[in-house]
C-alpha cells in the first residue's frame, strides 16, 4: 500500500512533486523527544536522493531506488526545522505528524479563533495553498483552482478533507478580507481562509517553508497531507486540479 | 508614461543587432511620439469601453465575460481575472511568484521580427487578429500555447474588439483630468442658505491654496486646475450634478469636498467613477466594508468618536463590567453609531450594552429619568441633541441620579447649563484640538489668510480644507511624475503619520481610510463653565 502510494506519486507527475522528508525535530517536551528517537531510529532515505526520507522502507519516488536506512541520526532537514512552536503530539498515535506543524493562532474568515494545528489539521488529510487577497496575479488562478478542487472532491471538504488557504500578508489580510475573498470565488464548507498575528503567521510559513521576505515572492506551493499517516507532499498550486485531487485522494487513500 | 515607453523602445533598438530592425524602431519611435503628441492621451469612446474590459474584466454594455483558467478551463468571471491583475495598469505586467506576465504595449507585441520569450518561446509579431487569438484560444501568434496562468477569455465580439482598441493604447493612455502641464482637482461647495458661507470658505481657501502651490511651479510642472461642483436640493441630485461633472469636467481627484448628506451617494460615486477623494467635509465618513478605496477621510466622524468615548469609558470603568447604557432618538445616524458602540465595547470589554430608544417628536425628558434611573446604569452614552442631554440631566438631576454622560453626537455651549451635580462627568469626543496646530502649520496658514484675504469664519472649515489639499498634494509628489489614480490611492495608502500641521496626523492603509482615526475626550467644569481635557488623543484603529 505505502509502494503503491509513493509509486502513485511519482506518476503524477505533471507537476514538480517533491515528497516533504518526514523526519523528526528534537523537542524540549520529554514525550516529543521519545518519540524523535523512535522516528530517528526508523529513518530511510534514498542513496541519490538524500532529500527523499521515509519512515519506512520503499522506493524513491525520483529514481524508484530502494530506500535504505539513513546513516545520518541528526534532524532532518524539514521545512518545519525552524518552527518556533512544537505541535502537540498525535493523541496515542504510532506516527507523529511528519511535518512539524505550529499550533499557531490564527482567525479564520468569519473572525474565528483557531488553533492552526489542533482544528484543522490534527487527523485530516489537508490541502494547504498560500495567498493574499490583494494578489492579483497568481492568486486569483492559484484559488480557482481549489474551488474547483473543492467541487470535484464534494462532500469530503469539510468532513475528512480541509481545504487551507493561508494568507501571507496578515497585516493587510483581516478576517474581512477573506471573507470578501472567498465569497469572491465561492469557497465552500471546509475551506478555511485564515490569518493573524504575523509572528504566528511567520511561525506557519517558516514551518511549511514557504516564508519569503516580499509577499509578491511567494511561490504557489500547495502542500498536501495526511496527519494521520505522516506523508506530505507539495504540488505546484497552477496545476490543473485533476491533478491536485489525484494527490488529496491519494493522500487520503481513498484508492 | 510615455516616457517609459519610449525608453523601453530605444532599449529594444538598442539590444538588436539586426540593423534592419533598428530601423524600424527608431521609426516606431518617431511614430508613437507624434501620436501621443496629437491625441493627447484621450481615448476614444470605444478605446474607453476597452479599457473598462483590461481593468475590470466587465463590459460597459453589462454584457457577459468569462475567464477559463488553466488546462481544466475553469470558469470564472472575467471581473476575477482581469487583464490589468497581471498585466498591470500600464501593460507592462506584474510579476509575481515566479510568474511573469508579458508586456502588452503594442509597439513590443508587434515587433517586426521573431521575439524569444524568457520561457525561450518564439513567436512572429502580433497583428489584432493574432492578438484576439491568444486572447479567447490562449495561442500565440506562432501556435504556442500561452503560459497557463494566461487564462482564455470568451466575450462578445464587440467588447473583444473594443479590448484590442484598448490594448493598442495600453500604457499611453492618462486617467482624466491629467495632461503633461495640468491637473484638474474638483470640490464640492454648497450655495444655498446657512451652509453658502461653509461654500464660500471652501472655494476661497483651495483657490488660495493652489494658486500659490502653482506660482511656485505647480507639482512636477503641472499646474493645479479647480472646478467647483454645487451641492444641489437633494443627495441623488447632489450625485447626479457631480457625475455630469466628473465625466464631462475630467477631473482626476476630489479634495476638500462638501459631502455632508450625501456620503453615500458620492462614495458610491467615486468608486464607480474610480475619482480618488481626500478628506471630503463629514460627520458620517464611509467605512462599511468592503472598504470603499477610492474615499480618504482626514478626521474621525460621529462612529468613531463615540467609539473613542467607549474606549476611554472603559478604560475608566476598570474592569467594572455593569456595562453602558445607550440612549438613542431613532434615526438612521443612530443606528449605526449604536452598531459602533456596541462593536467597541465587544472589543474593550466594557460589560453589556443596553439600548433605550425615543422618538424626538415624543421627548419626554421626565418620563425617560424615571425609567433609566431604576436601571441604576452609572454610564450612559447619550446620542440625541444638546438641549435634550440638559433636559435629561435636570430630571435625573432631581432623582439624584448623576451618572456618567457621554455626548458623542451633542454639542454647542448650552451644554454648561447642565445641573451641577453632573459637574465633571460629562464627557464630549472632539476629533481634532489646537494641540494638533503646529508653528508651521499655522504660520503657512496665516500667511496665505492674508495674502489672499481669506474668510474670517468658517476657520475650522478652512483649516480641515487646507489640510485635505496639502495631503493631495504630498501623495501626488510621492506618487511620481507618471502619477494616475491607481498610484496616487496606492501612494495615500502608505501615509504614516504624516503632520498636516493643523489637523492630527493622518495615517492610512489598506484597511483604514479614516486619516486621523480617534478622538480627545473632554469633560466639562460646570463651575468654572469650561472644557477640561479628560485624555490626550484616543486612538481606535
Amino acid at each position: 500500500m505505502r509502494v503503491k502510494f509513493i509509486l502513485a506519486l511519482a506518476l503524477a507527475a505533471l507537476i514538480v512533486f517533491g515528497p516533504v522528508p518526514c523526519g523528526a525535530n528534537p523537542s524540549a517536551a520529554g514525550q516529543a523527544q521519545r518519540k524523535a528517537q523512535r522516528q530517528k531510529a526508523a529513518r530511510y532515505e534514498c542513496p541519490m536522493h538524500p532529500e527523499v526520507t521515509s519512515r519506512r522502507p520503499g522506493k524513491c519516488p525520483k529514481c524508484g531506488m530502494a530506500l535504505r536506512p539513513a546513516k545520518n541520526n541528526g534532524p532532518a532537514q524539514t521545512a518545519g526545522a525552524v518552527a518556533v512552536e512544537a505541535s502537540p503530539p498525535a493523541e496515542g498515535a504510532a506516527e507523529a505528524s511528519a511535518l512539524r506543524i505550529p499550533d499557531a493562532t490564527v482567525y479564520n474568515q468569519n473572525g474565528r479563533r483557531l488553533n492552526f494545528y489542533t482544528d484543522l489539521v490534527k487527523g485530516k488529510v489537508v490541502a494547504i495553498n498560500f495567498i493574499f487577497t490583494t494578489c492579483t496575479t497568481i492568486c486569483p488562478p492559484l484559488t480557482a483552482t481549489f474551488r474547483r478542487v473543492q467541487s470535484e472532491l464534494g462532500e469530503h471538504v469539510g468532513r475528512d478533507i480541509e481545504l487551507i488557504s493561508v494568507s501571507v500578508d496578515p497585516v493587510t489580510d483581516t478576517p474581512e478580507r477573506l471573507f470578501d475573498f472567498a465569497a469572491k470565488f465561492k469557497a465552500g464548507p471546509g475551506w478555511t481562509f485564515v490569518t493573524g498575528d504575523q509572528a504566528e503567521i511567520d511561525s506557519l510559513l517558516q514551518a511549511f517553508g514557504v516564508a519569503v521576505a516580499n509577499k509578491n515572492d511567494h511561490t504557489p506551493t500547495i502542500l498536501i497531507g495526511n496527519d494521520a499517516t505522516g506523508h506530505w507532499t507539495r504540488a505546484y498550486g497552477l496545476a490543473s486540479p485533476t491533478t491536485l485531487v489525484k494527490a488529496i485522494t491519494e493522500a487520503a487513500g481513498y484508492k | 508614461m510615455r516616457a517609459v515607453a519610449i525608453c523601453l523602445t530605444l532599449a529594444a533598438g538598442l539590444l538588436t543587432a539586426h540593423p534592419f530592425a533598428q530601423g524600424v524602431t527608431a521609426h516606431a519611435f518617431l511614430a508613437q511620439e507624434a501620436t501621443a503628441t496629437a491625441a493627447a492621451a484621450t481615448l476614444t469612446p470605444q478605446e474607453k469601453r476597452g479599457k473598462q474590459i483590461y481593468v475590470q474584466g466587465t463590459t460597459a454594455a453589462g454584457r457577459e465575460v468569462l475567464a477559463y483558467v488553466g488546462d481544466a478551463s475553469i470558469e470564472v468571471p472575467g471581473s476575477t481575472l482581469p487583464c490589468a491583475g497581471c498585466h498591470g495598469l500600464d501593460g507592462q505586467g506584474k510579476p509575481e511568484g515566479g510568474v511573469v506576465p508579458s508586456n502588452l504595449s503594442w509597439e513590443i507585441l508587434t515587433k517586426p521580427y521573431e521575439v524569444t520569450q524568457a520561457s525561450g518561446r518564439k513567436r512572429p509579431p502580433y497583428t489584432e487578429r493574432a492578438l484576439e487569438f491568444a486572447i479567447t484560444r490562449g495561442l500565440d501568434p506562432g501556435g504556442n500555447k500561452l503560459h497557463p496562468a494566461m487564462p482564455s477569455y470568451q466575450m462578445a465580439r464587440e467588447d473583444l474588439a473594443d479590448l484590442v482598441a484598448y490594448l493598442k493604447r495600453v500604457g499611453q493612455d492618462r486617467d482624466p483630468g491629467l495632461t503633461e502641464k495640468s491637473i484638474t482637482v474638483g470640490t464640492i461647495v454648497p450655495t444655498r442658505g446657512e451652509l453658502s458661507g461653509v461654500g464660500q470658505a471652501i472655494r476661497a481657501t483651495l483657490t488660495a491654496f493652489f494658486d500659490e502651490v502653482n506660482s511656485r511651479g505647480g507639482i512636477y510642472n503641472r499646474k493645479v486646475e479647480l472646478k467647483f461642483i454645487e451641492t444641489a436640493d437633494t443627495p441623488a441630485a447632489t450625485a447626479a450634478s457631480l457625475r455630469r461633472s466628473l465625466q464631462d469636467e475630467q477631473v482626476f481627484a476630489l479634495a476638500g469636498a462638501f459631502t455632508s448628506g450625501a456620503d453615500s451617494e458620492i462614495a458610491a460615486l467615486a468608486d464607480e467613477l474610480d475619482v480618488p477623494v481626500i478628506g471630503p467635509l463629514t460627520l458620517s465618513p464611509q467605512t462599511a466594508r468592503p472598504l470603499n478605496r477610492h474615499v480618504f477621510y482626514l478626521l474621525s466622524g460621529l462612529e468613531e468618536q463615540a467609539r473613542a468615548l467607549v474606549s476611554y469609558a472603559s478604560q475608566k470603568l476598570q474592569g467594572d463590567k455593569s456595562g453602558v447604557l445607550v440612549v438613542y432618538p431613532e434615526s438612521e445616524l443612530s443606528a449605526g453609531v449604536i452598531a459602533a458602540v456596541k462593536d467597541q465595547c465587544l472589543k474593550n470589554g466594557c460589560g453589556p450594552v443596553e439600548t433605550e430608544g425615543y422618538r424626538r417628536a415624543q421627548f419626554d425628558a421626565q418620563g425617560l429619568a424615571v425609567k433609566l434611573g431604576k436601571t441604576g446604569k452609572q454610564v450612559v452614552l447619550f446620542l440625541g441633541a444638546g438641549g435634550e442631554a440638559i433636559a435629561l440631566m435636570k430630571e435625573a438631576d432631581k432623582l439624584n441620579w448623576s451618572p456618567a454622560v457621554y455626548l458623542p453626537v451633542a454639542g454647542g455651549s448650552g451644554i454648561m447649563e447642565a445641573p451641577l451635580s453632573f459637574n465633571r462627568k460629562i464627557y464630549l469626543a472632539f476629533p481634532t484640538s489646537p494641540s494638533d496646530q503646529t508653528g508651521d502649520g499655522v504660520g503657512e496658514f496665516r500667511a496665505l489668510a492674508a495674502k489672499y484675504n481669506l474668510p474670517k469664519t468658517h476657520l475650522a472649515t478652512q483649516l480641515s480644507v487646507m489640510g485635505a489639499a496639502k495631503i493631495l498634494v504630498e501623495a501626488l509628489k510621492r506618487a511620481g511624475k507618471d502619477v494616475s489614480r491607481e498610484k496616487l490611492i496606492e501612494t495615500l495608502e502608505g501615509f504614516n503619520q504624516f503632520a498636516t500641521g493643523l489637523t492630527p496626523a493622518v495615517t492610512y492603509g489598506p484597511n483604514r481610510r479614516i486619516g486621523a482615526s480617534g478622538a480627545y475626550v473632554v469633560t466639562i467644569d460646570l463651575e468654572k463653565k469650561e472644557y477640561l481635557s479628560a485624555s490626550g488623543w484616543v486612538d481606535v484603529d
